[in-house]
């Protein structure tokens, strides 16, 4: 058939989400069925530390549901995603287990920027405008249940991407005590929000100019609809804001939420969502708040469609993944001469040998981003850049790499100088399993070759050709007019790793130029 | 809303205005225009009508006056005052079931061959000897008589069963005191039985209660009958479930209907000629009143008519059974979906026939490509098709989910049984929301078709139940429009207990914003008046009594707006009132079938707009069920249900007109053409399935044909 089934289930803070899909490369992404179930997960587990059974036994339930109703409209696959709520919760595996072997769904639990890299999915996905707006300065807020994420893209290009823990369901179950002895409710989850707000604008925003402030949340295109009754727009003025604020803030919620024809359990977290969205304007200084739809649901479609080649990305996401870790690599900075030249080796050599080390073009890109962070721990301790860099990675958001994926950089990383740990050793302390650690072992010898052929930071190779001769040996020949003596000394050392690995010998050969 | 509109004086209580509409059917078994069996008909259903009347309307109010609720209602009356003024409306209305009875329907019946016995001396030997036979035979086995006495209580009489009362002296003790006995006339039985007639060529007749008084000595056989008369209780039956509390709906409600028999006696109904001691009796162990015994001078429970009319032979005194017609568009020769794909499809029933809709679930349950159906039930049919084909469907590996509406009144006991069997079937079965009635008819069939996937939509005003569909005027559409299918799926989302949709792209439901869309687009067509446009708004429902609603009516005439209403039953609007309702009139039509469909019209400045719904314009439709609003978009069919509109409005026999005291007249004929608008849409969908080229063009176009007027000299 000419189109996919798709659901994607996303289980949230406040809300778990059912969404149905049908994908096909005529009509794109085309929701057929969206069910929403309003229950708070995050209350439990902001408030204790894990999701108690009562909650457990309601989503199963409700996955019960959903697997029936994904069953009529002939669902052929699906995924099912939990964001903070789950994750932050103590009981995390036990719960997976529980509910896979009541609802034989497999609810699988995103890293933040995972989530996060999703909800850029979506936005690009469904917004013909997001290309134009983010050439402008433009800050991509997400608030959530659980924390706000903020995005500035510049040029196109994404410059830093941050987390702060302060979601709306997270405030107010930080604030309930406070909510009953305060008529100031709204001046105490500002003062909260203030700390940490200042902290961001000091590291992060410091005088980028931004002019938007694309919006993802709740209530907003309530309020959209009710500041701009049925005129299609869907950009909000700062000034249109802040009189919508202030009106909300003199009539009180419950009066406001009725005006906004928000049903009263949807309303409880509407105080706290409009507080942050307006300390975010003032932060920002962005002067008008444009209103796209993004949730996970259409991120894991849109991931899914573009894995299964149904559609083609219209943004180039790997462009912002290495932006990022470019970003990263800046902040502790590291030579940009040095990885940009080794950027190309590496490249290089790991697109001649394809058919020898058997990887794809995601493989291709965590090399690249190892290549990028390779030496970021010397910023804290030159004698032990290594495991500086893997500890650096490893609290590091890299947007748009899973957990699995950044502790794979952060061991090639941290094997590029240091010694390579035996697989059940590294299996030890991490969830990474085999093939992960091949993966590893293999982009590890490329990265130490790259590394070596410029041990002198000097840009001395600036292009290769590489050429695989009589199956045992890979001839490196370089064209340079300096002198490689350090290079080549050293090589024989570094090239071990990898002769070990694909059994083939490279060897540098100079061809002196002029 | 403003006040100006709200004053008392300008409604009518609604009530009162339920058993107008009452009296209407009772003026059409008066009408000797109308053949006489079809009389008969009439008159029974003002009885169940009345039954049920009592057993809910007057029950509730009997509750609150108990409760000492004395709160006003929009009409300025008290439960106390309602109630009477109930009894005293009801006692006229009950003695002038009995006359037509007796004077007109009764001698009827006799000329044209049909004797009724009414007292069991007016047999002749043969026929006393047959019914003395066959009470042996078949009666006696089944009755239980009782006797009361110091050491047997008073029974416990069956709500709405029919009895005799009797008093009893002992044999050869001449001071003994006379004691009293009772015996239900059994249900099981048929309640008119054929005897040998009298006249050759004739049929004659006896009701079973007679039957059974004539042999009353034989049940109480040391005993003297001293006298025997009928008699009938109504209790306290409206169910009201306080839903909180449940925590399981269906338990509840199983425990209600046991409780619902034992109810307080809201209404005792005897013969006439009933022996005062034995009156006395009853009066005393059902704790009633004066004011609540009806006193009859015939047959009680007049609902056997209904069985009457059922009589073989007299079809000359019928009306000729009309065939619902096939509808053009289902030709049958292609796949239902496809033709639907083809083009929206628009039923009107009884003129055509309900099977399409039927046909519809019968063939989403075999079609391999369909993945999923769905719908809401309401009331549906002792042998449903629709059940039967939704099992099937599930079986067949459909995914296959149902709302049962278990509040559906006196049709909880019903609806539980065939639920537990979809169940059983394989159906996900929803049994209602707590606190709402789910009165929405909508069925949704989901297909994985080659470009995706299509789903196919049937929304309609009036339940999945294809017995009464040949019997009430209804409407339905049937369709794929991509906007109202995701509604649908939305419908049923909302139905299962998940969030509302972000918008709807073309439904609106009750109880959540529903009103407030009828309220908008009342007063959007005032806004056309005020500007000096014309402004014209024409609703057709079963009901109106809502006070916002009626307000807003008020309001819009007031401004101009040019309003015509359709309603067939209660209607607490008042006509007529200077400044306030000069531009609105009201008619109602009540004819050979129940006028039930749902339309709703509004000029909209030149867009016009067109819209069927399940939905009166009574409070309980708009805050506490849920109901849909649906749109007719389609020019052509728009059409067609203007055209539905326009022949009501032009019924100069069946209709009658609301004037400002608060009676109905029949509509001042001089000048106008005789036309009836049900015969009209029989013969208008005889005319669409014609097969002339002409008629398929100009469908929407046809002129009215020229009516026989039944009657001239008037």
């Amino acid at each position: 058939m000419a189109c996919t089934m798709f659901a994607a289930i996303d289980v949230g803070s406040y809300e778990v989400n059912l969404k149905i899909y049908e994908l096909s490369a005529r009509k794109g992404i085309h929701v057929v069925n969206h069910v929403r179930h309003r229950m708070e997960l995050g209350k439990d587990t902001y408030a204790t530390g894990r999701i108690g059974t009562p909650l457990v036994d309601e989503l199963c339930e409700v996955f019960l549901d959903f697997r029936r109703i994904m069953k009529e409209f002939g669902v052929e696959d699906y995924r099912a995603c939990a964001t903070s709520a789950v994750r932050e919760s103590s009981n995390q595996v036990m719960l997976l287990d529980r509910i896979f072997l009541k609802t034989g769904i497999r609810l699988e639990v995103l890293s933040n920027s995972e989530q996060r890299f999703l909800g850029y999915k979506s936005i690009a996905s469904s917004s013909e405008r997001f290309q134009e707006i983010i050439e402008k300065g433009t800050a991509i807020v997400d608030v959530g249940g659980g924390s706000i994420q903020l995005s500035l893209y510049d040029k196109d290009n994404l410059v830093t991407t941050q987390n702060i823990r302060l979601g709306t369901l997270r405030l107010r179950e930080r604030l309930a005590d406070v909510a009953e002895r305060t008529v100031r409710y709204a001046a105490v989850i500002e003062e909260l929000l203030n700390n940490e707000m200042r902290t961001y604008r000091k590291l992060y925003l410091k005088d980028r100019n931004i002019r938007y402030m694309l919006l993802v949340g709740n209530y907003i295109q309530y309020i959209n609809q009710y500041i701009h009754k049925d005129r299609e727009i869907n950009q909000i003025t700062k000034d249109e804001f802040i009189t919508f604020y202030d009106e909300f803030i003199q009539s009180g919620q419950p009066a406001m939420a009725e005006k906004l024809g928000i049903s009263n359990e949807n309303s409880t977290l509407l105080l706290p969502t409009l507080v942050i969205y307006k300390r975010l304007l003032e932060e920002t200084g962005a002067e008008n708040v444009v209103i796209l739809g993004m949730d996970l649901g259409d991120g894991l479609a849109f991931d899914y469609a573009e894995r299964r080649k149904i559609l083609k990305p219209g943004h180039n996401f790997e462009n912002d993944i290495l932006e990022a870790a470019r970003n990263i690599a800046k902040r502790y900075h590291t030579n940009r001469n040095h990885t940009q030249v080794m950027e190309r080796l590496a490249l290089t050599i790991y697109d001649k040998i394809k058919a020898v080390h058997g990887l794809g073009k995601r493989e291709r890109l965590l090399l690249q981003i190892s290549v990028l962070l390779h030496d970021c721990g010397k910023y804290i301790n030159m004698s032990q850049p290594s495991q500086c860099s893997y500890n650096i990675i490893m609290a590091t958001e890299v947007i748009g790499l899973s957990h699995m994926e950044r502790e794979i950089v952060a061991n090639i990383v941290r094997f590029n100088s240091g010694s390579i740990l035996p697989f059940e050793e590294l299996a030890a302390a991490s969830l990474l399993e085999r093939s992960e650690y091949i993966t590893i072992i293999k982009l590890t010898a490329i990265l130490r070759l790259a590394n070596a052929m410029d041990r002198s930071h000097k840009q001395k190779i600036k292009d290769i050709k590489v050429n695989i001769k009589d199956n045992h040996t890979m001839q490196i020949l370089v064209d340079t007019t300096e002198d490689l003596t350090l290079e080549q000394a050293l090589f024989p050392e570094k090239a071990e790793l990898f002769e070990e690995v694909y059994s083939l010998r490279p060897v540098l050969k100079a061809k002196r130029l002029g | 809303m403003k006040k100006e509109y709200m004053k008392s004086e300008y409604y009518e209580n609604r009530e009162l205005s339920w058993l107008g509409f009452n009296e209407r059917i009772l003026g059409e078994a008066r009408d000797k225009k109308n053949p006489l069996f079809e009389r008969l008909k009439f008159l029974s259903i003002t009885a169940s009508n009345l039954d049920e009347f009592f057993m809910v309307r007057v029950a509730s109010l009997k509750d609150m006056v108990n409760a000492e609720y004395s709160k006003k209602d929009y009409s300025g009356m008290t439960p106390q005052q309602q109630l009477n003024a109930i009894h005293d409306r009801v006692h006229d209305f009950v003695s002038s079931q009995y006359s037509t009875w007796q004077r007109s329907l009764l001698p009827g019946l006799r000329q044209c061959g049909l004797q009724v016995i009414e007292e069991h001396e007016e047999l002749n030997p043969e026929q006393a000897k047959y019914v003395d036979q066959y009470f042996v035979e078949n009666v006696y086995p089944v009755l239980t008589p009782m006797a009361v006495d110091s050491s047997r209580p008073f029974p416990l009489i069956v709500n709405k069963t029919l009895n005799l009362g009797a008093l009893l002296k002992k044999k050869n003790e001449a001071d003994a005191e006379l004691e009293f006995a009772t015996v239900q006339v059994p249900a099981v039985l048929p309640r008119i039985i054929l005897i040998p007639p009298a006249q050759k060529d004739g049929t004659s007749v006896i009701l079973l209660e007679d039957m059974i008084a004539r042999n009353m000595s034989q049940l109480f056989l040391s005993y003297d009958v001293l006298c025997v008369h009928p008699y009938r209780i109504m209790r306290n039956a409206d169910l009201t479930i306080d839903e909180d509390e449940a925590s399981d709906l269906l338990k509840e409600i199983q425990k209600q209907l046991k409780k619902r028999q034992w109810g307080e006696v809201i209404r005792l109904e005897v013969d006439e000629k009933i022996d005062k001691r034995l009156l006395k009796i009853l009066k005393r162990e059902f704790e009633i009143k004066e004011d609540a015994i009806y006193r009859t001078s015939g047959p009680l429970d007049l609902t056997f008519l209904m069985k009457m009319y059922g009589l073989d032979g007299f079809e000359d005194y019928k009306e000729p059974r009309y065939t619902p017609q096939p509808v053009p568009e289902l030709t049958g020769k292609r796949d239902i979906f496809e033709e639907i794909r083809a083009r929206d499809i628009l039923l009107h029933h009884p003129y055509q026939t309900f099977d399409p809709v039927v046909d519809f679930v019968r063939k989403a349950a075999k079609d391999p490509q369909v993945l999923a159906i769905k719908q809401t039930l309401y009331r549906v049919s002792g042998n449903s098709p629709i059940i039967a084909a939704l099992a099937q469907a599930a079986e067949n590996g459909k995914q296959v989910s149902v709302l049962v509406e278990l509040k559906a009144r006196f049709d909880e006991e019903h609806n539980i049984v065939w639920a537990k069997m979809l169940e059983r079937a394989g159906c996900h079965v929803i049994y209602g929301l707590v606190g709402l009635k789910t009165h929405s008819k909508i069925t949704l069939v989901v297909r994985r078709e080659e470009d995706g996937i299509r789903r196919y939509v049937h929304l309609g005003t009036g339940n999945y139940n294809d017995s009464t569909a040949k019997l009430y005027t209804d409407m339905g559409l049937l369709t794929c429009s991509e906007p109202i299918g995701e509604d649908a799926t939305a419908v049923f989302n909302m139905l299962s207990g998940y969030s509302e949709p972000a918008n709807w792209n073309k439904l609106s439901l009750a109880p959540l914003w529903l009103r407030e869309r009828f309220l908008a687009m009342i007063r959007r067509e005032m806004e056309y008046a005020k500007n000096g446009e014309p402004a014209h708004i024409i609703a057709k429902m079963n009901s109106l009594c809502d006070p916002e609603m009626i307000a807003a009516l008020y309001e819009a005439s007031a401004a101009g707006v040019k309003i015509e209403l359709i309603i067939r039953g209660i209607c607490s609007l008042r006509v007529g009132i200077p400044g306030i309702s000069e531009n609105i009139s009201v008619r109602s039509i009540v004819g050979t079938f129940l006028e039930h469909s749902r339309i709703y019209y509004f000029l909209n400045g030149g867009q016009e707009e067109v819209y069927l719904a399940s939905a009166d314009w009574m409070p309980r439709n708009l805050d506490r069920r849920v109901e849909i609003l649906f749109p007719i978009e389609n020019e052509l069919l728009k059409k067609e249900v203007l055209h539905v509109l326009e022949i009501q409005l032009q019924d100069t026999i069946k209709a009658q007109i609301k004037q400002p005291d608060g009676t109905y007249e029949k509509v001042d004929r001089r000048g106008k053409a005789a036309l009836c608008a049900q015969i009209y849409f029989m013969e208008y969908a005889k005319g669409l399935n014609r097969p002339q080229e002409d008629v398929m063009h100009d469908r929407v176009f046809i002129p009215a044909e020229p009516m026989e007027d039944p009657d001239d000299e008037e």
